[in-house]
């Protein structure tokens, strides 16, 4: 709200120099910085609130001002010259709608000379940064912009009159606004209207045919009070912003709308006007003023600080409140009309913390009892990051906004959730799948020369799932290029699958979310014969694989690269292995190696499955030491080496039962998947 | 479970691997060779055939495990002796051709991304004072993110809030307040909790602007809980996060959800409220960093918590843009472009 430091002393006498009244202001919520300085004026910005219509107008920022310097407001008189005429035989003013307009005055003004407005108005107008019209107009935004009271002229001769009408519109209404637009009006909104058809929309904006021109002689001025979420409603509809509607749908003072009319009446005498007798004023259910009970004690239970009765008294009568002390402490306080935004006991310890001083409030810190923790997935978040970074993967974090051509290309398999009113067709879906922003990363940091890009993202990604809008909280990691930079010792390695897949087996290990088990699957993502799904306790919980050329090539990255994406919520939804501390073993282990010659097309997970399922009582460990195929094997075989430990955890282990063991493996192993043992493949 | 016999051999066994080690780092020709072999392997007094001996005491099942150590001890002593020898008989050693001056190896650690690492500095001050870590949905409903926070249905409040729909009742979330809502409906007082998390207004992307980013809020809610806790506290979390002496000042401002309500500024340590001119502080030599104030009684009502018996304050600030004041960062996309050279610089931090 632009405030001019002259327009301001009309109403209160400052005194301070402008750096202490802005510091002044500041403190008591009114945030305002110099906008320029004219000719022996100075213009303020002042940040205003929603709730706060009261300070859309110099009135009321000099109100504010009055109460921060205990000094009173200057009375201002509005002299009118009367006509013998009373208005409503001029106009007869019905309110058919009293919900959306609780009051309505008018008045008429005859013989106004039509013109040029005189310097002291242009200058206001203009500080304004408004172009001054002519005086009619010039009258009704200077009364607007003095105290946030919108009023509006008509053009007396151009209303089909005499009734005119505040009524909601009529199906198939139309109008053409002041600013030359035809709008379509509907029953939710409220007009005024005469005789024929609608001259105004109310608290919105006023029609061509109706209003005031250069030739104008005679004028009726409206100052109302509309329903402000009606104003809000109707100007949204209509997509009009004007400075009317943003009072009125803050809310205007229902007591001030006859003396807004007297006001641009007396002005209007400036220019030759006479006023009618007895302007009308239509207010069907008179309000009474609000009242609140305040309770002494209970503005230090929320301040922390006694105040003192007197500077609550002083304070609230200083801001326009009337107090009647019912009993010591207690206070029945009468809210004036103008200050929409109280309706409670707190607001008003808001307004004497306001005129206290937020700085003269102590500072305490309270003495806090210890609470119980609520759980939550911090702590797991935090270590599954941590094993990622053992592993060289950094963390970024995308927009949750998604292309829907790029995504829907993606094939996530998911039905995307839409925006209404994206900022841009390129950002009205959310992500279905971590894996675009990670390619986008991937490319982005490729053009500037880091080759190498190993990344992971854990957030959101959403989805509509049985009519209901879905988030579930997932990983993506994603891993290209060499594994860290050129040295003299030697090249690094490039990464490949297994990269991927050893980063998420420890991270999830690290979690003692294990045994994970991988199978093959197909993935929309991947290469076709590239993917495999991740799964733990027999729920599916992601997938991990090449990344598809087609998907390489939508976001122009060079292959290949290796991703994965995990959906957290699931996996957290299974209880981890507790931690046990396991004694140091007080017997030797054993070791034995042992080579077979497997089937090509026989996994390691079944093979490792078969194992763990024989449940060998000493079997400590094992794991694969060598994996070959080639030369002097069989073109349909692969030869693989396991090694196995074996301990008996009570007493030294004897060679036959660690014997038996073996067998029993081998025996297994040939069963379930015809696999041999090399020849010397055994070992002890 | 070993015998207390087998444990004592096991020492003695190890005692005599310490020395070995010891006097072998001493020998320097091969007379001192001679020595140290006669001293272990001696047929007579050797230490090897002391320990034979001593195994004829063992219990037979024990025996086994005690002959390998022995045996495990008497195949050190003859490898390092070989070795030995072969040291004296070496010729003298050629200069070394490695330059130790060259570069060491380099082992890349991957970095946690700066939001995650400013929002963790943060996490971290509030848990030190017993607050909890809660997050709530990101897609949120208009009842969690505006009405039970008291934005009444078409007030101009939401205006302030520039919203994403996605239909007429679901929306992303402008701000992480609805958690609080969420966490009072199920959660009876004393709360004492944090909520970070991503929210989302309609804005165009600038460089102080993006339609996505991170707040932090939090929430208490006691008997007894005044506008001087509110500021204790945030003035202790304030000092521990820019150091104890940033100068802090609260000031009036409107939010629904809070009665009285209060906008916190720290003192610009951009310009140190020096630089009339200053870009970051607008030469005012201060700089807002949240918003915060009295939990308002409409919000305890509509959580079913009695505003007369409980009272409780509320605050909220911008992870990334308070991460930007801190580090001088000039342009909030950075966060999003995750570029590499950019995130690793905070590994440093
Ligand atoms: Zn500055």
């Amino acid at each position: 709200m632009k405030i001019s430091l002259n327009w301001l002393k009309d109403y209160v006498d400052i005194g301070l120099p402008l750096r202490e009244l802005l510091d002044r202001l500041t403190m008591i919520g009114l945030v305002a910085e110099e906008r320029e300085e004219r000719a022996d004026d100075v213009i303020l910005d002042v940040e205003t609130y929603a709730n706060r219509p009261d300070t859309l107008g110099h009135l009321g920022i000099a109100r504010e001002i009055g109460a921060m310097l205990r000094s009173p407001l200057k009375d201002q008189t509005w002299p009118l010259s009367d006509l013998p005429v009373r208005t409503s035989e001029l106009v007869d003013v019905q309110i058919l709608d009293e919900d959306l307009c609780p009051r309505y005055c008018g008045v008429v003004v005859k013989g106004v000379k039509t013109g040029p407005s005189p310097d002291w108005l242009r200058t206001r107008i203009e500080a304004m940064g408004l172009k001054p019209i002519n005086n009619i107009v010039d009258v009704s935004n200077y009364v607007l912009f003095a105290t946030a009271q919108p009023i509006h002229a008509f053009d007396l001769s151009r209303i089909a009159g005499p009734r005119v009408l505040i009524r909601r519109a009529k199906k198939g209404e139309t109008l053409r606004t002041l600013e030359g637009k035809d709008v379509a009006l509907s029953p939710e909104m409220l007009v005024i209207a005469d005789e024929k058809k609608p001259m105004a929309i109310a608290g919105v904006i006023g029609g061509e045919d109706s209003a005031v021109t250069a030739e104008t002689q005679d004028v009726f001025i409206e100052s109302a009070t509309f329903d402000p979420a009606s104003v809000r409603r109707t100007r949204k509809e209509l997509e009009i912003q004007t400075d009317a509607a943003y009072r009125f749908e803050r809310g205007a003072d229902i007591s001030f709308a006859p003396h807004a009319a007297i006001m641009a009446a007396s002005l209007l005498t400036q220019f030759g006007g006479k006023v009618a007798r007895e302007p009308v004023d239509v207010y069907p259910r008179p309000r009474k003023p609000k009242e609140i009970v305040l309770r002494s004690r209970r503005i230090a239970e929320i301040l922390g600080v006694e105040v003192g009765d007197a500077f609550v008294e002083r304070t609230l009568e200083d801001l326009g409140f009337a107090l009647k002390a019912n009993q010591q402490g207690l206070w029945r306080v009468q809210v004036p009309f103008f200050r929409v935004d109280i309706e409670r006991e707190a607001d008003l310890i808001e307004e004497i913390a306001r005129f206290f001083g937020y700085d003269k409030i102590p500072v305490v810190v309270p003495p806090f009892e210890i609470l119980e923790p609520v759980p939550s997935d911090k702590d797991r978040i935090r270590k599954l990051s941590q094993g990622l970074f053992h592993f060289g993967f950094d963390e970024v974090i995308n927009q949750s906004f998604a292309d829907p051509e790029r995504e829907s290309m993606l094939r996530s398999g998911k039905s995307p959730v839409e925006i209404r009113n994206p900022i841009s067709s390129k950002a009205s879906v959310l992500r279905t799948t971590l894996l675009g922003g990670l390619l986008e990363n991937t490319a982005w940091n490729r053009n500037r020369g880091q080759e190498g890009v190993h990344i992971f993202e854990i957030g959101n990604v959403y989805s509509w799932n049985e009519n209901a809008a879905a988030e579930e909280q997932s990983l993506g990691l994603s891993t290209a290029g060499p594994l860290g930079a050129p040295h003299w010792k030697g090249k690094p390695a490039e990464t490949d699958f297994f990269h991927l897949k050893g980063a998420l087996e420890a991270a999830l290990e690290n979690l003692r979310y294990a045994p994970i088990v991988f199978e093959e699957a197909a993935c929309a993502f991947f290469e076709e014969d590239y993917s495999l799904a991740v799964s733990f306790k027999g729920q599916a919980i992601g997938r991990l694989g090449q990344v598809h050329g087609r998907l390489l090539d939508l976001y122009s990255v060079k292959g290949p690269v290796y991703a994965a994406e995990l959906n957290l919520e699931l996996l957290f939804s299974k209880q981890a292995r507790p931690f046990e501390y396991v004694p140091l073993p007080r017997f030797p282990g054993v070791v034995r190696d042992l080579s077979f010659l497997v089937g090509r097309d026989v996994p390691y997970q079944g093979i490792k499955l078969a194992i763990d399922k024989l449940g060998l009582p000493h079997l400590e460990d094992f794991g694969v030491i060598d994996h070959y195929a080639g030369a002097n094997i069989p073109k349909d075989k692969k030869s693989l080496s396991l090694r196995f430990t074996f301990r008996n955890p009570k007493a030294t282990l004897v060679a036959e039962d660690v014997d038996k063991a073996e067998q029993k493996i081998v025996k297994s192993l040939k069963s379930a998947f015809k696999i041999q043992l090399r020849e010397g493949g055994g070992s002890s | 479970m070993p015998s207390p016999n087998l444990r004592t051999f096991q020492n003695t066994i190890d005692a005599y691997k310490t020395k070995l080690a010891e006097q072998s780092a001493q020998i320097q020709d091969p007379k001192a060779l001679d020595e140290l072999r006669h001293q272990f392997l001696s047929r007579k007094r050797g230490y090897v055939t002391i320990l034979l001996e001593e195994l004829k005491t063992f219990a037979p099942e024990e025996k086994p495990t005690a002959g390998q150590l022995v045996n495990a001890l008497k195949n050190e002593i003859q490898e390092r002796l070989e070795a030995l020898e072969a040291r004296l008989k070496a010729p003298a050693k050629p200069k070394r051709e490695i330059d130790l001056t060259l570069p060491g190896e380099k082992r890349y650690r991957g970095v946690p991304h700066p939001i995650r690492l400013f929002q963790r500095e943060i996490e971290d001050i509030f848990l030190s004072m017993g607050f909890s870590v809660e997050d709530g949905p990101e897609i949120e409903t208009d009842y969690y993110n505006f009405e039970a926070l008291n934005f009444p249905p078409h007030h101009p409040a939401r205006d302030d809030w520039d919203t994403l729909y996605i239909t007429d009742k679901l929306l992303l979330r402008t701000h992480t307040s609805p958690v609080q809502i969420r966490v009072m409906e199920k959660q009876k007082p004393p709360i004492r909790i944090v909520l970070p998390g991503k929210v989302f207004r309609r804005d165009v992307p600038d460089p102080t602007h993006l339609p996505m980013f991170f707040q932090l809020e939090g929430l208490v809610v006691d008997e007894g809980i005044t506008f001087a806790h509110l500021k204790g506290t945030l003035e202790f979390f304030l000092k521990r996060l820019f150091g104890d002496k940033i100068k802090i000042r609260f000031r009036p401002s409107f939010f629904p959800f809070t009665e009285p309500s209060a906008e916190v500024d720290i003192e610009c340590l951009a310009c140190g409220a020096k630089d009339p001119e200053c870009r970051i502080c607008g030469g005012t030599g201060w700089k807002e960093i949240l918003g915060s104030g009295m939990v308002d009684p409409q919000v305890f009502k509509n959580v079913n918590i009695d505003p007369e018996k409980y009272s409780g304050w509320a605050f909220g600030l911008g992870i990334d843009r308070t991460a930007m004041f801190a580090y001088g960062i000039s342009d909030m996309r950075y966060f999003f472009e995750n570029d590499l050279r950019f995130i690793r610089q905070f590994d440093l931090k």
